[in-house]
């Protein structure tokens, strides 16, 4: 049988040279595939390889003799874009494919999990859903993600009582940026709003949740300002993306131009105690202003 | 939508002063749906004065009366009223720091040059903002290379090391054209610094005041100048000589670059070929600078030609001094202009603290900033966690109001300045944890450190920014 470390130092090998790095780059890009020892044995059953999507592309340079290694490092360090990759042949490196489809995989994840129940009990957040069924009517009916059954305009309107500011958690498209950035964002809303004397009680959160459900919900609680944390359409670099639209008295059918969004909040982005920050500042101009959107800049 | 700011500089340097206007551009950069970020996206100086020698008194002091009548008459030829200046700095430069009005001087200038025109002085400050005014540090960034820019003035030798556009070393030499002065008529030598003297003494070269000046019997004397610059980049070992020129320091022996520029009132003579009377301008800088045109110096690195000589350190002072704040930051009241505030930085590693140990640290160290037992004004800087979650700010506000309570019980406000972009949960959190909504200015997006002051303008762009100006106040 065959030493055990020979095996090891063979995949090694072969992993080496499939990512392309040279002598004097054992970085942790190429060191990331390596294989672990648990415990010995049989090492493809219990070995376990480092997660992929840990590292930072922006640091991660697969050109073997850059001219100039600072300066396009410099240079991928503004950008999100996968520079820099390399090729085998014709095509792309086994790391940059498999990293392609991890950060795919994770995007089509956001998109079709579910914010667990657990999640949302933890927060104290009130659960309503739109007439969707399940994801797939979601994603085919745009117009169902914005209604509500009777039971459920009245489940909203005994919990939320009648708020000066209604705030609602939406999924969204992805349900990985509520769990990344809600509890961070949350708080500094209600901060920053109760320096201004501003209470939020019941905040809802809304499954199957399009944008223009908080017009519903702005019709039926009366609410001056509602508030809507939803995650973004997941893409390659953040899965993880939030936005807030906010609205002075939104109302069903409204021109999309009394929205005022916030979008970016991810901890890449917009930071999510800072995004919730401005918001409850944005909520307070609102107030005063009585207005949102396009009407706010005049 | 964009806004303009006026800016001025003024340069009180050992030889000459100057002044000019500048015309910085903000924008917000970001998209409709996104928070603010708003920017300088343009720098443009619109006036230059003449360069006039800097007026000395009898006993030695600055003339503060004919620089004072000096910046007017510029203002009245420049078409502004004083009232239209929203910026800017006065440097106070090389041997005229020693002078003993110049902190007098300066702080009576700044008020009088504009609202918001700070006052500026120390040999680090000078490097950086004659490489930046003569806008090395672009070239150094566009070329991905390192430059080294020395501007020789009249008294001193301002080093800059600029590594791919960032300055990230400075040193200062007491070295410069004007340490020798030869009558223009007589060409009788007519004022040997001390320190040149020493070297003269040291070298046993026949050179004394009331001497005759020719280039001859300068020559030897300009070659150990030029001896010293080359210590000063690397090219030559340290002597002991080189040790007693410092400033303060030099630049550090262990980096090395690629280029060199060099600007100031030499310079000129370094770029271009001078023929004609070497004395025309009553010192030795002409010669000192053709000695470097001919040393190993231009040589050993690739000579870089600046955007500005003689006017770098004006230039610099006019539009390289203001910086924009970050856009999502807090502050109430009106307590602006707020002037030469000293910094406390705190260290990375206490920002990490329990509260009650953090608020102990910041209470240790602000006794430093005690005056016989007065706490003067003092502004907080934290670098801050990238994207904390909240209970982190929590925390991190909790140690902050702890530590801040005998500044909190002042007239002024509480002044927090951090480098990640938390400056606004950050002061929200210091508002309800200590109740105190009126003063609380807590800024992000500014990188300070010990030692520096800090000066903070009115509310620009709808008030969503501050324009900051982060300088050092060092006289000799």
């Amino acid at each position: 049988m065959v030493n055990e470390n020979e095996i090891k130092a063979y995949i090694e090998n072969i992993l080496r040279d499939m990512v392309g790095g040279s002598e004097e780059e054992k970085k942790p890009a190429n060191a990331a595939v390596a294989l672990k020892d648990e415990q010995g044995g049989n090492e493809c059953d219990t070995g376990c390889i480092d997660d992929i999507t840990e590292f930072d592309l922006k640091k991660q340079l697969l050109v073997p003799e850059p001219m100039n290694r600072e300066g396009y490092l410099k240079m991928k360090e503004m950008t999100p874009a996968r520079l820099g990759v390399w090729r085998s042949g014709p095509r792309y490196k086994t790391i940059t494919s498999l990293r392609f489809r991890a950060d795919h995989a994770a995007a089509q994840d956001a998109v079709f999990s579910y914010v667990p129940t657990d999640f949302v009990e933890k927060n104290g957040l009130v659960q309503i859903e739109t007439l969707c069924k399940n994801k797939d009517e979601y994603l085919t009916r745009p117009d169902l993600g914005r209604e509500f059954s009777k039971e459920m305009v009245e489940k909203m309107k005994k919990a939320c009582g009648k708020p000066k500011v209604q705030l609602v958690i939406g999924d969204g498209l992805s349900s990985a940026a509520i769990e990344a950035n809600m509890e961070d964002v949350v708080p500094a809303i209600k901060q920053g709003l109760k320096i201004y004397g501003i209470e939020i009680d019941a905040i809802l959160f809304v499954k199957h949740c399009r944008v223009p459900a908080m017009d519903v919900i702005g019709e039926e609680t009366n609410a001056d300002v509602v508030c809507l944390l939803v995650g973004e359409r997941p893409g390659l670099v953040t899965a993880e993306s939030m936005s807030a639209y906010i609205a002075y008295k939104p109302t069903v059918d409204m021109p999309e131009a009394r929205r005022t969004v916030i979008s970016n909040i991810h901890r890449g982005g917009t930071p999510p105690v800072e995004a919730g920050a401005h918001i409850a500042e944005v909520i307070k101009t609102m107030l005063d202003k009585k207005a949102s959107g396009i009407d706010l800049k005049k | 939508m964009s806004e303009n700011m006026l800016s001025v500089g003024i340069d009180i340097g050992t030889s000459t002063t100057q002044l000019v206007l500048s015309m910085l551009t903000i924008e917000n950069m970001a998209s409709n749906f996104t928070v603010p970020r708003i920017v300088i996206v343009d720098k443009r100086v619109i006036y230059k004065s003449a360069i006039i020698f800097t007026p000395i008194l009898e006993d030695n002091r600055i003339d503060m009366e004919k620089i004072e009548s000096f910046v007017e008459q510029q203002y009245v030829a420049a078409g502004i009223q004083k009232e239209e200046i929203q910026t800017g700095a006065v440097i106070i430069t090389g041997e005229t720091a020693r002078r003993e009005n110049a902190n007098e001087v300066l702080r009576a200038l700044s008020g009088f040059a504009g609202d918001f025109v700070v006052a500026t002085a120390g040999p680090d400050l000078e490097s950086i903002i004659a490489a930046k005014g003569a806008g090395v540090h672009n070239y150094s960034q566009e070329h991905s290379t390192s430059v080294i820019n020395i501007d020789i003035g009249g008294g001193t030798s301002n080093l800059a090391f600029i590594h791919n556009g960032e300055v990230v070393d400075t040193g200062c030499l007491d070295l410069g054209g004007r340490l020798v002065k030869v009558d223009r008529q007589t060409k009788e030598i007519t004022y040997i610094s001390p320190k040149i003297q020493e070297l003269i003494e040291m070298k046993k070269l026949s050179i004394r005041l009331g001497d005759t000046a020719t280039e001859d019997k300068l020559a030897p004397l300009i070659k150990e100048m030029v001896q010293l610059v080359k210590v000063s980049v690397g090219m030559e070992v340290h002597s002991p000589f080189y040790e007693r020129c410092l400033t303060h320091k030099g630049l550090k022996r262990n980096q090395n670059a690629n280029c060199i520029s060099f600007t100031g009132g030499v310079a000129d003579s370094i770029y271009n070929d001078y023929e004609g009377d070497p004395f025309l301008y009553g010192d030795i800088g002409i010669l000192f600078g053709t000695a470097i045109r001919q040393s190993s110096i231009l040589e050993n690195f690739t000579l870089v030609r600046p955007d500005e000589t003689i006017r770098a350190t004006v230039v610099g002072a006019g539009s390289h001094t203001t910086e924009i704040s970050g856009s999502t930051i807090t502050y109430t009241g009106d307590f602006f202009p707020i002037k030469n505030i000293p910094v406390l930085k705190l260290a990375s590693d206490e920002e990490r603290l329990a509260p009650e140990e953090f608020g102990e640290r910041i209470k240790e160290k602000l006794e430093w900033f005690k005056v016989d037992g007065r706490l003067e004004h003092v502004a907080i800087a934290l670098r801050g966690k990238h994207s904390p979650t909240f209970k982190e700010i929590e925390k991190l506000g909790t140690g902050l109001a702890l530590g801040l309570a005998e500044l909190m019980s002042k007239e002024s406000p509480i002044i927090i300045i951090t480098e990640e972009d938390i400056g606004k949960v950050l002061g929200q959190t210091l508002f309800s944890q200590t109740g105190n909504e009126e003063k609380v200015i807590c800024l992000d997006g500014i990188k300070v450190e010990n030692g520096d002051y800090i000066d903070i303008g009115k509310p620009i762009a709808d008030g969503k920014v501050l324009p900051v100006v982060i300088k050092t106040l060092v006289f000799h």
